[in-house]
């Protein structure tokens, strides 16, 4: 009667902590624009209380991801925003299909491809905006995105 | 009334451009990977805080199609508004203030709508200034002022004869554009809008009317002027 409730026990464990997902860091460089200006525009362009100092921008990106490691393996691909001057930004993006629409805050990533990997190269074009506090803006920034495979 | 965007970027565009960058990105990666071996590259945005810089201004008639939070924008009117009082044969001189009116026929707030100044009793002015970075920053508006208002004759009256109150329906407290009477022949501030905030005073003028000037049809033009750094 005593090993029953270890085993049970056992289970839970198993069942409750996943896998570790090796996470890496992919390879854009082919994606362009580099470094794209982005121009930014009020979201209420004339102010006043309660005051909305949000600035925003789209611009295309057209990326290109170098998935040749994992070919012919499952994977999950994300769209990370990484926390980093100026502050607290927003980022959401439109696709054509081939990778996921969607929204992510600095410092959280956002789910943009699942499944079998099938070819070296994943190309999309993104309509891509950005969110961002203007009162924060003192500087140049060059906001930096990245792409995270996390491995099956 | 004199609204100002300045973008100050353009877009990237053609092979050249794009062979170009993408030759640095790699000399950037090749940099970032000879120092850290597991960096490799990802794709960056550059903001900047100059080119949202945004000013608007308004003395009676503007230039807002709609109201802003109905989604108006601003925009230019090339409008003049006449402030103007007749003083009777009887009461020149007097020293009693003779109330001007205006031929504009704003009374509501650009903002909102919000019936803010009563026409033709009083002149709307508001405007703002938009600018990123936190802060106190502040922009002047200024008056250039003629030194005399001239009759047909040529006979004049100083300008300093005239004077305005301020305030505005539902408003408490100072006034973004305070109470003042005009220098003669001088630039003077009229008004502060603070960055990122909308400003508006109703201003109800007066003729002071304590001389005798001779009979006449007395006309000037004030200039009112937003400038932001």
């Amino acid at each position: 009667m005593r090993p029953l409730p270890r085993l049970l026990l056992l289970t839970v464990l198993v069942v409750a902590v996943p896998a570790d997902a090796k996470t890496t860091v992919i390879d854009d460089s082919g994606t362009l624009p580099y470094d794209a200006p982005l121009v930014l525009h009020w979201q209420q362009l004339s102010p006043r209380r309660p005051v909305n100092n949000r600035m925003t921008g789209t611009l295309t990106v057209r990326v290109k991801l170098h998935v040749a490691p994992w070919l012919r393996r499952p994977g999950r691909i994300y769209l990370a925003l990484p926390a980093q001057q100026p502050g607290a930004m927003n980022a959401s993006w439109f696709t054509q299909g081939r990778l996921l629409p969607g929204r992510v805050s600095s410092g959280s990533r956002s789910l943009v491809y699942s499944g079998l990997i099938t070819t070296p190269f994943i190309e999309e074009v993104l309509q891509l905006t950005l969110e961002v506090d203007g009162t924060q803006l003192r500087q140049l920034y060059h906001v930096n995105f990245r792409f995270e495979m996390d491995e099956e | 009334m004199s609204p100002l965007r300045r973008d100050t970027y353009q877009r990237l565009g053609g092979a050249g451009l794009h062979n170009a960058s993408r030759l640095a990105r790699h000399v950037l990666c090749a940099a970032l990977l000879a120092s850290v071996s597991h960096t490799v590259c990802a794709f960056t945005v550059a903001i900047a805080p100059v080119s949202p810089k945004t000013v608007y201004l308004q003395v009676g008639v503007g230039g807002f199609t709609g109201h802003y939070n109905a989604g108006g924008t601003p925009g230019n009117n090339a409008t003049v508004n006449k402030e103007s009082v007749t003083v009777a044969a009887a009461a020149v001189g007097n020293a009693t203030a003779q109330a001007m009116t205006t031929d504009s026929t704003v009374g509501a707030s650009s903002y909102d709508g919000f019936a803010f100044c009563n026409v033709p009793a009083q002149l709307y002015i508001g405007g703002f200034y938009r600018t990123t970075t936190a802060g106190g920053g502040s922009v002047n508006v200024t008056a250039t002022v003629p030194a005399a208002l001239v009759d047909g004759g040529g006979d004049t009256l100083p300008f300093a004869r005239i004077s305005w109150t301020t305030g505005g329906n539902g408003d408490s407290g100072s006034e973004p554009f305070p109470a003042g009477s005009f220098s003669a022949g001088a630039v003077q501030t009229v008004g502060t809008i603070a960055q990122n905030q909308w400003a508006e005073s109703c201003w109800t003028f007066s003729y002071s009317n304590t001389t005798f000037p001779a009979a006449g049809t007395y006309t000037g033009r004030v200039l009112y002027t937003l400038t932001a750094p």
